[in-house]
């Protein structure tokens, strides 16, 4: 592309009548470029200011996810589902195991469906909170996105308290969890929560009434709920543009249906509604973990049956049987029966798919994600074709795409 | 132990400002005396804008960082520590930050893009930098008095033109902007240098006719001597004498003016270019118009910022807040017996109250910088064009007409009091957000779809 400029006038043309050849500013816009986190690389075409065209560009986080899966044993692939999304791992362990479990048609203890509730609205707050953060961050806020990371910072300890790891969280096993909650997890948590509270209302309070945010987010970013529906869009973006579909209510898994909770609603299509519908969630996760901890029944976190599940240490070294069991497991992987699956579930950003296929060994024979991030990711484009340069910073925040889950 | 810090932070500041002026009276006085007539302006021209400005920009660079930390819950720069004994376990209040900024500014490799504009590249950080500081010549920092027998003025120069100078200069600043923006041949910086032309465009008129209302009240443009502006704030609009304390409402501009307060206000912090009106910079977004500096020369345009921030500050202080003028007391102050004898003491505690106010000044902007988001490019614009210069213009009909009617301003102090009392309803008045929740209440959705 030519740099900005008078073109010659072509000689054909009266050189009075002749109008100003002017060429679009082509601009990258990443893939190393602090607005673009996720490594995505926008070109845009502006004219002046507006954008005429903008062709998002994936692939620079790309690590063959599914072609790992294939040569691993179905146990083994859950430590890569906690790269996919990275700001929400445990929802992609839980996701990508209760695909599994529908393959085998287990049905897990109870116990084990109060902490995947528990674990993955953690981190549904965990990662409304990071987006929020972004948001506010990318439009000039610095003082919120600290606010949003302190609390943050609590659930990651909550979570490393959990699981061990602060963000490779590979929490829960085929058929349960692989280890119960901690001695005294139940009352930090709840005291995580009060703080979360309070810092919800406070990014409340800078920002929802705060004239310049409502400026900046109020109209831009627009998609119809028609468009946003083509895309295929889910989640809090869809929820903000006027449809209430949350799997968590239409198909309920875990233990969603003993759970009482609200799905936010917002009819207005724009970046401020998916502000907002973020905000409610949190308080509605809030509301959903504060129940599920009430509620947690008693009992084992993994089911006991030696063919799915690892039969515990004493057993292994004590009995034949439990040797076998854990050599089989190990060596060979859970044996999956011939099929194929989609299951889903409700991840913060929405809907994330698996499509699993079984070809009777103990590898998948193929994993692939219905990430929520690609669909809101093509539709980017379209939201800010026409519109400022500055309207894509938001945009590209509020569909709060996530790199890992993307590419795959 | 906090208090103590707190309080001994604060006569620290008190102290370094109060001696600060009682040198540049001194040395005035010394100047005069052994030189000529007016030598003073030289002495003000090196410890005024040299060392006040100067000294106080490169400190708002570690307030900046520690006053964020402050509104952000977090500790603030500690990290850098000079390895001496008894020095290395102690932050110094990230004082040590200061020296590592200017080291590395200084040794950080002067980068100039192959097909950058060498010249321009070059000249803009100068351009930028040169004309805010210069800025500061017109601004009286303390009254004028009698040292070592010769007058002594507290300003660099006095034109009879002094607002139409602070306009001049004002706007010279953007050149530095608009050609970094295009000499150092990136786009992104030439969008920010575009957008930098496109915003002083809108806020210089902005600027200007905030002022005109204030102009017409005080019927001067002269920013010291004895009809200046700032000499007329000491009078009162309406005073009494209590056993020759004096007390009452000072015409101070903000009283009179407070619309012209806020537009000039408003204007001045988007001539500054920080956040909200960062368009220029927007490092998210377009990263600058200063992407492609380094080193000093970046420090140039950081600085520049900084100096630019102090320097509105000042002018404000001293075209609405009354200078180094005391709110009531004033007259008292000035003819207390200690003061006949040592008229430097006076000058240099007029000279502590007029920075004081500048300070304050400073940290209402970085309170607002520290707290809103940015602009987008049409709205800073719209709210330039479309609100700012409109309200500019009905305020001069307004001062205008109330002018005509009674010379005295004192219609003007009531309509000015009358107006922040309306803007102070305003503000309270506005209404919370739906979404917030209060503790244990996070139940169910209140059903208004």
């Amino acid at each position: 592309m030519a740099p900005l400029g008078f073109e010659p006038t072509p000689p054909n043309e009266d050189p009075l009548d002749s109008h100003l050849n002017i060429e679009p500013l082509i601009v990258n816009m990443g893939p190393s470029h602090p607005a673009t986190h996720g490594t995505v690389r926008l070109r845009v075409a502006l004219h002046g200011e507006n954008i005429q065209d903008c062709d998002v560009e994936i692939g620079f986080l790309h690590r063959g996810f599914q072609k790992s899966c294939e040569n691993v044993t179905w146990a083994q692939c859950l430590p890569y589902t906690d790269r996919l999304n990275y700001v929400s791992p445990m929802m992609n362990n839980f996701g990508f195991l209760s695909a599994v479990e529908k393959l085998l048609g287990l049905d897990i203890p109870e116990r084990a469906k109060y902490i995947r509730v528990i674990g993955a609205e953690l981190h549904r707050i965990h990662d409304h909170l990071t987006a929020t953060a972004a948001t506010s961050m990318e439009i000039g806020g610095f003082a919120v996105f600290l606010y949003a990371v302190e609390a943050r910072e609590l659930i990651m300890e909550r979570v490393t308290e959990l699981t061990g790891a602060r963000l490779t969280t590979s929490y829960g096993r085929i058929g349960g969890l692989n280890r119960d909650l901690p001695e005294g997890w139940k009352d930090k948590v709840l005291q995580t929560l009060e703080r979360i509270h309070l810092v919800a209302n406070e990014v409340d309070g800078l920002l929802t009434r705060n004239r310049i945010f409502m400026d900046r987010m109020v109209g831009t970013g627009y998609l119809s709920l028609e468009d946003a529906l083509d895309f295929g869009f889910t989640g809090p973006c869809l929820r903000a543009s006027g449809m209430a579909l949350d799997i968590r209510k239409a198909h309920p898994y875990w233990a969603y249906p003993h759970l009482d909770f609200d799905v936010p609603v917002f009819h207005a299509c724009d970046n401020f509604d998916r502000y907002r519908v973020r905000m409610v969630e949190i308080h509605q996760s809030l509301r959903l973990i504060r129940q599920a901890l009430e509620k947690l029944p008693d009992g084992p976190v993994l089911i006991d049956d030696w063919r799915f599940a690892l039969p515990p240490q004493e057993a292994v070294l004590n009995t034949i049987e439990g040797t076998m069991a854990h050599f089989k497991l190990i060596m060979e992987g859970v044996q999956v029966p011939a099929g194929e699956v989609y299951h889903s579930t409700e991840s913060a950003n929405g809907e994330l798919g698996w499509y699993l296929r079984s070809d009777g060994s103990g590898r998948p024979y193929k994993v692939h994600i219905r990430a929520p991030g690609f669909q809101l990711l093509s539709a980017l484009s379209k939201m800010v074709k026409g519109k400022l340069l500055s309207d894509l910073i938001p945009t590209f925040d509020t569909i709060n795409m996530v790199g890992g889950e993307v590419e795959q | 132990m906090r208090r103590l810090t707190i309080t001994v932070a604060f006569l620290t500041i008190f102290a370094s400002l109060f001696g600060g002026m009682a040198a540049a009276y001194a040395l005035g006085g010394y100047l005069e005396s052994v030189w000529y007539t007016g030598a003073s302006a030289l002495s003000n021209l090196v410890i005024l804008m040299l060392v006040f400005v100067m000294v106080i920009a490169t400190l708002l660079t570690l307030a900046e960082r520690k006053w964020s930390a402050l509104m952000q819950n977090r500790v603030g720069p500690n990290r850098a520590r000079i390895h001496l004994p008894g020095l290395s376990s102690r932050s110094l209040a990230g004082i040590p930050h200061i020296i590592a900024d200017v080291v590395k500014m200084l040794t950080k490799e002067s980068f100039t893009p192959k097909a950058a504009n060498r010249f321009f590249y070059a000249l803009a950080p100068i351009l930028s930098f040169a004309p805010i500081f210069a800025l500061f010549a017109i601004v009286p920092a303390g009254p004028t008095l009698p040292v070592f027998g010769h007058e002594v003025a507290m300003v660099v120069a006095n034109p009879s033109f002094g607002l139409l100078y602070l306009f001049a200069l004002a706007s010279l600043a953007v050149f530095g902007t608009v050609l970094a923006g295009w000499a150092s041949n990136n786009k992104f910086s030439l969008l920010g240098g575009i957008r930098a032309c496109a915003q002083m465009i809108s806020y210089e008129i902005a600027l200007g006719l905030s002022l005109v209302g204030l102009m017409m009240a005080f019927a001067s443009i002269q920013l010291a001597g004895d009809s200046g502006m700032m000499e007329q704030q000491a009078q009162y609009l309406w005073g009494i004498q209590l056993d020759g304390f004096d007390v009452g409402i000072p015409a101070w501009g903000i009283l009179i003016q407070p619309v012209g307060f806020l537009l000039f206000f408003a204007a001045a912090f988007a001539e500054t270019r920080r956040t909200p009106f960062d368009m220029t910079e927007c490092e998210s977004e377009i990263i600058g118009y200063f992407v492609e500096y380094s080193g000093m020369r970046f420090g140039m345009f950081m600085v520049a910022e900084f100096v630019e921030m102090i320097v509105f500050s000042a002018i404000l202080t001293t075209l609405f807040l009354g200078g180094y003028h005391l709110p009531f007391g004033g007259q008292w102050f000035a003819n207390l017996a200690f003061f006949k004898d040592y008229p430097w003491v006076y000058g240099a505690t007029m000279g502590m109250v007029f920075w004081l106010k500048v300070l304050v000044l400073i940290y209402i902007q970085m309170n607002i910088r520290w707290t809103y988001v940015r602009f987008r490019y049409d709205q800073i614009q719209k709210l330039g064009w479309k609100i700012l210069i409109p309200l500019g213009i009905l305020n001069i009909f307004v001062t205008g007409a109330l002018l005509l009617m009674d010379t005295s301003m004192r219609s003007l102090g009531l309509l000015g009091i009358l107006e922040i009392l309306l803007i102070l309803i305003l503000i309270s008045s506005s209404p919370k957000s739906s979404l917030h929740k209060p503790i244990g209440q996070n139940e169910a959705l209140p059903s208004h779809h």
